[in-house]
């Protein structure tokens, strides 16, 4: 995937962040994968990569509340938007830090269970907020 | 970093991103809460612009200011404000006035 030149830095400078992200993902996926199980226990594998996952979600799950539309293309009140987005940011960043915590701390058998029903929780709590937000809406116009 | 934890330092600048919690405000109604010159509470919005802890949009005459904050510097901000510790040390200046136009 190549980023055209002519497009100006700002635009550029998140997709070549997400690149880099990306690919220490999968640099780490293959780090561990090649240091197990010689040097590396694969339950202690499994939750780095657990760890790291939940970390990356908590990591883009921050900026939510920054992204912000222009002015001119809000529909919606500003003050709704503004609230749902800082929702979706905390519920998530939690969701991520919570994911990571258990995959780093809880017994291997129960980590996945755990760890994806609190993340699922935050998820489906921020989805329930935007479904709120946009009934809510007058003539149910919010994006 | 360091401009945030400095825009984060002063108290009247934690205010103003308090009061943007609840929306999109626009300068005149902003300053109206506080009892500090024009030119000094341009100055503040201008290091919490800088800091990109806000957004100013111009109107016409108006700038309307919104939140533009992720959650670790919302986080930084409720801990400050929370404990009224000073984040910055030194930091928690009195803006400089901007001249008034």
């Amino acid at each position: 995937m190549t980023v055209p030149a002519h497009q100006p830095r700002a635009t550029r400078a998140p997709v070549i962040r997400a690149l880099i992200v990306a690919a220490l993902i999968l640099a780490a996926a293959a780090a561990m994968a090649l240091l197990s199980p010689e040097h590396l226990d694969p339950g202690a594998s499994r939750r780095l990569l657990g760890a790291l996952l939940g970390f990356v979600v908590a990591v883009y799950a921050n900026a939510v509340p920054k992204a912000l539309s222009p002015l001119i293309e809000t529909r919606c009140s500003l003050a709704r938007q503004q609230a749902v987005r800082r929702f979706v940011g905390w519920a998530l960043v939690l969701g991520g830090l919570a994911y990571a915590a258990v995959w780093l701390v809880a017994p291997l058998d129960s980590a996945n269970l755990i760890a994806g029903s609190l993340l699922g929780a935050s998820l489906l709590a921020a989805v329930i907020r935007v479904v709120l937000a946009r009934r809510g809406a007058p003539g149910s116009a919010a994006r | 970093m360091t401009t945030v934890f400095r825009a984060l330092a002063d108290p009247t600048r934690r205010r103003i991103l308090q009061l943007l919690r609840a929306g999109p405000m626009n300068a005149g109604d902003l300053a109206a809460g506080f009892d500090v010159t024009k030119p000094t509470m341009s100055a503040h919005f201008a290091v919490l612009s800088a800091a990109g802890l806000i957004d100013g949009t111009k109107r016409g005459r108006t700038i309307t200011y919104r939140l533009r904050m992720s959650v670790l510097e919302d986080a930084l901000l409720g801990f400050a404000q929370g404990f009224g510790i000073q984040i910055a040390p030194g930091a928690a200046d009195t803006a400089t006035p901007l001249p008034e136009d």
